[in-house]
C-alpha cells in the first residue's frame, strides 16, 4: 500500500497552547481513513496543516515523497490534494453550477481565460454536470448557492472538495450541523464518492457507526497527539481509546 | 434577445445624438461615458472581485496627466489616448503589488492612501504637473495614422465619436471579461477568498489582475479628459473624485454589470439638478449615499430586475 | 544639529494631534471592528466647535474645550445609534461606505455653517510666548501640547489595563459573545466606545485650534496620515497608534525641513515599506 501523505514530527502551537505535537500521520492511498477524538484533539488542524489552510511551528508534511510544508494551500490542490470544510464554505453568490464550475476550470487550468465565455469551455461544462448529477444537485443548478438549504449545501460542498479530480481528500466533518435525514443523505453521498472515485478519503466524524462502518483505517488522536491507529477491529478493542471516550459504545 | 435589443437601440441613440442634441447635452453624455468606463473599472474590483477601492481617481489622473504631456509634445490623438493607458496600467500594477496582499480593511485605507499620494504629487510638483495650475493648453488632437488617415477632431462632435467609439470597444471587452473564466474566477476570490484557494486558485495574482485591469480602464477614462477639457488639474485625483465612481456604482448596483453605467447615467442627472439649487452638493450626495446603504443596497438596476439589494 | 532635534520637537507636537486622532480610531475599530472614515470629520468638528465657543463667543479656554468634546460626543451618539448600528451585520464594505458617506456631509455642512475661509484664533493668553530650546525658540502652547498627549497616553493605557471598564472593552474586542454571555450589553458599550473616540478624535481636533487654521478638508488630511498610523502601527492596536503617531509626526517635521513639498510623499514611501516588511503593521498580530 503505497502512502501518499505523510507527516514527520508535525507540531503547530497557538500561543501555550499544543493543537498539535510530534505528529507522524501516514495516509495509506485507497484506505478510507477516519480521524477521530475528542473535541480539541488537533483532528481539524491536523487537516488544516496537510491541505495548507495553516503551516505548522516544526515538523514536515510530504506528498507521495515530494515535501510541502511550506507549499501554499492553493498549489497543493494543483498536486491533488483538496478538502472541504466543517463550517461551510461555498461560494454563495454564485449558482450551484457556477460553484462546481469553478474547480473544474482550475484543475483544467483555464481560469485565467479572459475571453471565451463559460459556455464555450466545453470539456469544464460537461464535466460540471457530471459532477452535479454525482452529488445529486441537478435539479438546482441555476439556483445561488446560498438558497440552497443546509443539508444540500454540504452535498454541494463536498462536490467543490472532488471537483478538482483531487487524490486526497480531506472532508472535516461533513456531517455536521446536519439533522438526522440531511446526516444520511451525506454520509451516504460519501460513501458514494469514496467507492466510485479514484480519490483517497480521509474524514473527521463523530458518528461512530459511520465510522465503523466506512473506514478501511482509523486514526485516533487526543490532545494533539496520535493515541493509537489501527484497523477499525483492533481500534473497537483498544482500551486506552475507550478510556478516552468514557465508556462510549463503540 | 430584449437585452440585446435595448443596447443596440441605445448605441443608435447615441450614435444619433449630435443630430438632434446641443452642444451641451453631448459635453455631458461624453463625461457620462467617462464616468462609466471609471465605475467599470472600480466595480471590476468591488463589485466582482470584493476589494472597495477609495483611490481609483489616482489612475483616472494617471491617465489623464499621461495623455495630457504627450499630446502637449507630439498632438497625435491615438498616441496621447493609447500611452496615457498604458502608463495607468504600469502604475496600477506598481500600486497593486503593495496593495493586493492585504485584507479589505487594510486595501481600501491603502487605496485611499495612495490615491492621495498620487494627489499630492500632481498639486506639488510643479515641473511635472504644472502644480495647483496644473497643464494648460492641451490640443484636442487629431486623430492620425501616419501615411493612413488624418481626421480631425476639433468639433465637440467629432470628438464625441472618438469617444463613443473607445467606450463602446472598452465596454464590449469588459462584458467579454466578466462573463469569461476569469470573470467567475474573480467573483468566487469575491464568495470566498479562502475556498477559492482550496480549489487551486491563487488568489494574490488573481487580484493584481483585476487590480490593474480596473487600472486601465480609470486611465482610459482619464486619458479621454484632456483632449475634451484642454486642461488637466489635481483635483482629478482628489478623494472626491474617486467618490464618484462608488457613488455611480452604488446607486446603479453593485453586483451587475450595467449597474455603474447605469449609475453614471444616473450620478449626473442627479448632480446636474442639485447644482441648479445649492453650491453644497456634497452633502445631498452623502446624503444618498447613506439611504442607498442602509436601504438600497442592490441599486437602482435591482429594483428593475427584481432582485432586491441583498448587501 | 541644534536644528534638527528643533525639529524633532516640532514634530513631537504634531505628532500629538495625530496621536489623539489615531487613538480614537483604532479603539474604536478594536472593539467593534469599525473602521470611521468619517473619524477626520470628527477631529474637524472638534476644531470649529472650540473655535465657536472660545474664539467666536469667548467662552473660558477650557470650558470651551469640553463643550467642543460634548458636542461632538453628541454627534458621535446620533452616528453610531441611528446610523452605524443598522449596518453591523453587513460585509465591511458597507460601514466603509457609510462613514465615507459621513465624510461628504461633514465637509459640506462644515463649510455651509461656517462658511469655507480658514480660521485662526487668538493663543488663550497663560500659552503665550515661546521658550528658548536648542537655540531656537518653541511655543509654550507646543510644549502644553506635549504634555497632553503624553498625558492622554498614559490615562489611557491606564484605564485599559488597569480598571474594570476598560477589561470590559477588551473582553469586549476579543470575544464579543462571551462577553454578551457574561452579561455586557453590547449595543451599549459599543455606543459607548464610538462616543469616547470621537470624543478623542474631537480633543485633538479642540487643543488644535489655537495654533493650527480650522478649515474645510483638514479633516481629510487627517484621516490620511490616521490610516498611515495605524497601517503602520497596526489596526486596533493602541500603542501601536501611538508608535506610529510619533513617527509619522516626527517624520513628517523631518520631511518638511529636508525635502520640503515632498513631506508627504516621504510618509507615504515609509507606510509602504513597513508594509512590505511587516504587512501586519509594527505591532499587529
Amino acid at each position: 500500500m503505497k502512502e501518499i501523505i505523510r507527516t514527520e514530527g508535525l507540531a503547530k502551537y497557538f500561543g501555550e497552547l499544543a493543537a498539535v505535537h510530534a505528529v507522524n500521520f501516514s495516509l495509506k492511498e485507497g484506505l478510507f481513513t477516519s480521524i477521530i477524538g475528542p473535541n480539541g484533539a488537533g483532528k481539524t488542524t491536523l487537516i488544516n496543516l496537510m491541505s495548507g489552510y495553516l503551516f505548522p511551528d516544526a515538523g514536515r508534511v510530504f506528498f507521495r515523497g515530494t515535501e510541502i510544508t511550506k507549499t501554499p494551500a492553493h498549489k497543493r490542490v494543483k498536486m491533488g490534494i483538496s478538502r472541504s470544510f466543517q463550517i461551510m464554505n461555498i461560494f454563495p453568490r454564485l449558482t450551484v453550477f457556477q460553484n462546481i464550475l469553478l474547480p473544474v476550470l482550475s484543475h483544467l487550468n483555464k481560469n485565467s481565460q479572459a475571453f471565451s465565455t463559460l459556455g464555450s469551455q466545453r470539456e469544464a461544462v460537461e464535466e460540471t454536470e457530471k459532477i452535479l448529477n454525482e452529488v445529486w444537485l441537478w435539479e438546482e443548478k441555476d439556483s445561488p448557492a446560498a438558497a440552497l438549504s443546509h443539508g444540500d449545501q454540504r452535498l454541494l460542498e463536498l462536490g467543490i472538495a472532488v471537483a478538482t479530480n483531487p487524490q486526497v481528500c480531506f472532508l472535516d466533518e461533513p456531517s455536521s450541523g446536519m439533522n438526522p435525514i440531511e446526516r444520511i443523505k451525506v454520509l451516504e453521498l460519501v460513501k458514494k464518492l469514496s467507492a466510485e472515485r479514484k480519490t483517497t478519503f480521509a474524514i473527521v466524524e463523530h458518528d461512530m457507526d459511520v465510522v465503523f462502518s466506512l473506514s478501511d483505517w482509523i486514526v485516533v488522536m487526543n490532545r494533539g497527539e496520535i493515541l493509537a491507529e489501527g484497523k477499525p477491529d483492533e481500534i473497537r478493542d483498544n482500551q486506552e481509546v475507550r478510556d478516552i471516550y468514557l465508556g462510549e459504545e463503540i | 434577445m430584449k437585452k440585446t435589443l435595448m443596447v443596440l437601440i441605445l448605441i443608435a441613440i447615441l450614435i444619433l445624438l449630435p443630430l438632434f442634441a446641443g452642444k451641451y447635452v453631448i459635453y455631458m453624455t461624453i463625461h457620462i461615458l467617462l464616468l462609466s468606463l471609471f465605475s467599470l473599472g472600480f466595480n471590476l474590483l468591488f463589485g466582482y472581485t470584493g476589494l472597495l477601492s477609495f483611490g481609483h481617481a489616482g489612475f483616472y489622473a494617471v491617465g489623464a496627466y499621461a495623455c495630457a504631456k504627450i499630446l502637449l509634445a507630439a498632438p497625435s490623438l491615438l498616441v496621447g489616448i493609447v500611452g496615457g493607458v498604458i502608463f495607468a496600467g504600469l502604475v496600477s500594477l506598481l500600486l497593486g503589488l503593495l496593495c493586493i496582499r492585504h485584507t479589505r480593511i487594510y486595501f481600501s485605507m491603502l487605496t485611499l492612501c495612495f490615491g492621495m499620494m498620487i494627489f499630492s504629487l500632481a498639486w506639488k510638483w510643479r515641473d511635472m504637473t504644472g502644480g495647483d495650475d496644473g497643464l494648460v493648453g492641451i490640443p484636442r488632437a487629431p486623430l492620425e495614422i501616419p501615411g493612413l488617415l488624418r481626421i480631425s477632431v476639433a468639433a465637440m462632435e467629432s470628438y464625441y465619436y472618438i469617444v463613443l467609439v473607445f467606450s463602446i470597444l472598452a465596454i464590449f471587452i469588459f462584458y467579454r471579461l466578466v462573463k469569461s473564466p476569469l470573470g467567475l474566477t474573480l467573483q468566487g476570490i469575491r464568495d470566498s477568498e479562502t475556498r477559492a484557494a482550496c480549489v487551486g486558485i491563487s488568489v494574490r495574482n488573481y487580484r493584481l489582475i483585476s487590480f490593474t485591469i480596473a487600472g486601465l480602464y480609470a486611465g482610459l477614462a482619464g486619458a479621454l479628459l484632456p483632449p475634451l477639457e484642454n486642461t488637466v488639474t489635481p483635483p482629478v485625483a482628489h478623494w472626491s473624485h474617486s467618490a464618484e465612481p462608488v457613488l455611480a456604482t452604488l446607486l446603479g448596483g453593485i453586483y451587475t454589470f450595467a449597474g455603474p453605467i447605469v449609475g453614471a447615467f444616473l450620478f449626473y442627472i442627479i448632480k446636474d439638478i442639485i447644482v441648479r439649487f445649492t453650491e453644497y452638493w456634497l452633502i445631498c450626495l452623502g446624503v444618498i449615499v447613506l439611504v442607498l446603504v442602509l436601504g438600497f443596497r442592490g441599486g437602482v438596476v435591482s429594483i428593475f430586475s427584481g432582485k432586491g439589494g441583498t448587501g | 544639529m541644534e536644528t534638527l532635534a528643533f525639529q524633532g520637537l516640532v514634530g513631537l507636537s504634531l505628532a500629538m494631534y495625530l496621536w489623539l486622532l489615531s487613538a480614537g480610531l483604532t479603539i474604536v475599530f478594536g472593539v467593534l471592528g469599525v473602521l470611521n472614515f468619517a473619524h477626520g470629520s470628527l477631529f474637524m468638528l472638534g476644531a470649529y466647535f472650540a473655535f465657536t465657543f472660545y474664539g467666536l463667543w469667548g467662552i473660558n479656554f477650557w470650558l470651551a474645550i469640553i463643550l467642543s468634546l460634548s458636542t461632538v460626543g453628541i454627534v458621535g451618539y446620533l452616528m453610531e445609534r441611528f446610523f452605524l448600528r443598522h449596518i453591523y451585520h453587513l460585509d465591511h464594505a458597507y460601514q466603509l461606505l457609510l462613514t465615507f458617506g459621513f465624510i461628504l456631509i461633514f465637509d459640506d455642512a462644515v463649510k455651509m455653517v461656517w462658511g469655507g475661509v480658514a480660521k485662526i484664533p487668538a493663543m488663550p493668553g497663560f500659552f503665550e510666548g515661546t521658550v528658548p530650546v536648542f537655540g531656537r525658540l518653541f511655543p509654550i502652547y507646543n510644549i502644553f501640547i506635549i504634555g497632553s498627549g503624553l498625558l492622554v497616553a498614559l490615562l489611557l493605557s491606564m484605564l485599559f489595563e488597569k480598571t474594570w471598564w476598560g477589561k470590559i472593552v477588551r473582553a469586549s474586542a476579543s470575544d464579543r459573545e462571551m462577553a454578551s454571555a457574561i452579561g455586557v450589553n453590547i449595543p451599549t458599550l459599543f455606543t459607548g466606545v464610538f462616543i469616547f473616540g470621537a470624543m478623542l478624535a474631537a480633543l485633538g481636533g479642540a487643543l488644535g485650534t489655537p495654533v493650527r487654521v480650522v478649515a474645510p478638508g483638514i479633516g481629510a488630511a487627517m484621516i490620511i496620515q490616521a490610516f498611515i498610523i495605524t497601517v503602520i502601527g497596526g489596526l486596533g492596536n493602541l500603542k501601536g497608534a501611538f508608535v506610529g503617531a510619533m513617527i509619522v509626526g516626527i517624520l513628517s517635521a523631518y520631511g518638511i525641513l529636508l525635502f520640503p513639498v515632498f513631506e508627504l510623499f516621504l510618509i507615504f514611501v515609509i507606510m509602504a515599506v513597513v508594509l512590505m516588511v511587516k504587512p501586519q503593521g509594527l505591532f499587529g498580530g
